[in-house]
């Protein structure tokens, strides 16, 4: 526990790099095989950033999310010897279980997608609340349940010393997951995992939660690791986006990089599916044919090559190497190879 | 909570109406009747003094209204087997024992089953699970009349600690004598604790999948806080409901117990007073067992509420 202080304390070096993950691989196994769901996966948050992960069901986002907060459980769920996730420099997959309580919850946390479920429905959401801050400070019960009124507060919830005693089910589904926020920053953590945190929501009330989190990682200088399969709400949130497909990172950049110059045609298939006021045609609404390939086998080559309308002879046999487009653009297609055709595309 | 209270003790009341209105037809429906073989040999106004006597002799409508206003001041009747013994004079006699070794068996049973499953469930998967889970088969396979021999046998036979039979009496009814209720209590207990043991770990095992669990684990708090606050809490309703099932088990599944120990219980009686017809015995054992388990149902319906606060009690005001 004291690396972490000492490194908080070094005034005079910034350290940027918050977390750092290198050639992440999590494999679980079930009674059908060993399901590859990361494989060897690269990448840093840094501080005070938002960074977002996007990708369809089961492209292993969310297994990355529990990952980085060591809930990949074994036998079942295996993270790979070569893999490191390193915090502020030491790797959490080393962590003595005295540091990983220090670590969650209190350095780093979470928020689910459906926070009904994730909200244990038999203890007040007060007592969930300040469990996480009797976990991380010695703290008077009077003073917890106070600062858990405060983040009740921050949250937008209003009467929020009486919503203390209630339990999740007597809150709405906005409010429930406005709970879980300010269960995620009762201890001001570094660093935020917001795990499809809108997708069980009305489109009115994402707007307003997405709104919160970013006040208060503003507030707190948290950094978000924002996880979805919405590219939509991704744009005015993220400053650096990372494309996942079927396990891998096909393509990552910044916010404007990926919009306006994505350079992966998953990426690409991904912005086309993004339904458009403006488009006045009675056509059918965008989709990508095919299904992502089967994890328990994948395949030898490009992931996306069997859906890809660009596909070439090598895709199927190569996996491609990241070809990078500079200021951290980077994208693994064969079409940026020099030898490739150049292909004219349109969003 | 108050109205709803005498809502249930009004219903509870009904149900015991019912089900004595239906033990009467039924016991009336069977042909014969519960003394004449006991009195066709003897002169016909013995005979008719007899008849007279039980209340035999009059109109089966009659006789019902007979034995519920009865039943309705507490008064049961003369048992026929045991001549001059009323029957409330021995369910007084005989329940406390029955009572308490019950009890005991709950108490001890359900006390070892719940912190083995909690246990098992932990060490999922591991010897200490497996072995846990095997004995628990085994022991609920074994009948406990079996395990009574071993158990006499053993401790109290080559030994000596505990005395092979009796139980104790007087002023001991309630609190002393221990060392004659052990063996029987060991014998009783076996049976809860296998049933609860699996019961427990199959549902924690639910419990320890749900999403809760994760936030639970991703605060930083300790295992053993998970497992106490967050998993079994949530564990406890299937618990709860299998307890009116166990209450049952433990009035009427003593009798063999009973007898191998010489327990003076109800266990005897009941099996008894079905062999013999004795209307007023089975009635009152039948009504005073239905009390008991309404009541037990009563209880475990607001203890629900108590540990799952998504269940409400309906017409009762939060």
């Amino acid at each position: 526990m004291l690396w972490i202080q000492e490194c908080a304390n070094e005034g005079g070096i910034t350290i940027t790099q918050l977390l750092e993950v290198t050639n992440l691989s999590v494999s679980y196994h079930t009674y059908a095989g060993e399901v590859q769901s990361v494989r060897g996966i690269s990448f840093d948050v840094k501080e005070g950033e938002t960074l977002a992960i996007v990708g369809e069901s089961g492209c292993g986002k969310s297994v990355t999310a529990r990952s980085i907060m060591g809930l990949i459980k074994p036998p079942i769920g295996e993270i790979k010897l070569s893999s490191e996730i390193r915090y502020r420099g030491k790797n959490i997959l080393t962590f003595t279980s005295k540091e990983w309580a220090y670590y969650r919850g209190g350095e780093s946390s979470i928020i689910f997608q459906d926070a009904l479920t994730a909200l244990n429905p038999t203890m007040t959401i007060g007592d969930q609340i300040t469990e996480n801050i009797f976990a991380h400070e010695k703290i008077s019960k009077k003073a917890a349940v106070e600062r858990a009124t405060g983040l009740l507060e921050q949250v937008g919830i209003p009467d929020a010393s009486k919503k203390l005693k209630s339990y999740p089910h007597q809150l709405s589904g906005g409010m429930r997951q406005r709970v879980m926020i300010a269960i995620a920053f009762a201890c001001n953590p570094k660093l935020l995992i917001a795990d499809e945190p809108t997708t069980a929501l009305d489109v009115t009330i994402q707007a307003q939660i997405l709104d919160m989190i970013r006040s208060l990682q503003v507030k707190k200088n948290t950094s978000v690791m924002l996880i979805t399969h919405d590219l939509g709400i991704v744009a005015n949130i993220a400053s650096r986006v990372i494309i996942m497909y079927s396990g891998r990172i096909v393509e990552r950049g910044s916010s404007d990089d990926i919009f306006y110059h994505p350079k992966h045609p998953y990426t690409i298939a991904l912005l086309r599916a993004i339904p458009k006021l403006t488009d006045k045609s009675k056509e059918k609404l965008y989709s990508i044919e095919g299904r992502p390939p089967d994890l328990l086998d994948p395949p030898k080559g490009c992931p996306f090559a069997a859906r890809c309308p660009y596909c070439m002879n090598v895709c199927v046999e190569a996996n491609p190497e990241s070809f990078d487009f500079g200021l951290g653009h980077t994208a693994s297609c064969w079409l940026h190879h020099s030898q490739a055709p150049k292909v004219e595309w349109s969003i | 909570m108050l109205i709803y209270t005498f809502r249930r003790l009004a219903e509870m009341i009904l149900t015991l109406f019912i089900i004595a209105t239906a033990t009467f037809f039924l016991l009336a429906a069977v042909p014969g009747d519960p003394i004449s073989d006991r009195v066709e040999k003897l002169p016909t106004q013995i005979r008719h003094n007899m008849y007279a006597k039980y209340g035999l002799n009059k109109p089966l409508l009659q006789r019902y209204v007979i034995t519920m206003k009865g039943l309705a001041v507490g008064n049961f009747g003369e048992s026929i087997i045991y001549p001059g013994q009323t029957v409330q004079s021995i369910l007084h006699d005989k329940l406390p024992a029955s009572a308490r070794l019950g009890i005991q068996q709950m108490v001890l049973g359900i006390t070892i089953g719940l912190g083995l499953g909690i246990i098992a469930a932990m060490k999922k998967n591991t010897w200490i699970d497996y072995s846990i889970i095997t004995a628990a088969i085994l022991l609920i396979s074994i009948p406990h009349l079996i395990f009574g021999l071993l158990l006499q046998k053993m401790f109290a036979g080559n030994l000596g600690w505990f005395p092979v039979i009796g139980w104790p009496k007087g002023k001991d009814l309630w609190t002393g004598g221990w060392e004659y209720t052990i063996l029987p209590t060991l014998t009783g207990c076996f049976a809860y604790i296998a049933s609860y043991t699996r019961l427990l770990k199959t549902s924690m095992l639910d419990v320890v999948n749900q999403d809760y669990i994760l936030t639970a684990e991703s605060k930083g708090i300790s295992k053993a806080r998970v497992v106490l606050k967050h998993v079994l809490r949530n564990s406890m309703i299937p618990i709860i409901t299998n307890l009116p099932m166990s209450i049952a088990m433990c009035i009427t599944g003593s009798f063999f117990i009973e007898r191998i120990f010489s327990i003076p219980g109800i266990g005897m009686y009941y099996v008894t007073s079905v062999n013999g017809r004795d209307l007023p015995l089975i009635m009152g054992q039948t009504v005073i067992i239905s009390a008991i388990y309404v009541t037990v149902i009563f209880i475990t319906d607001v203890l629900y509420t108590i540990v799952d606060p998504r269940i409400q009690i309906q017409g009762g005001r939060k």
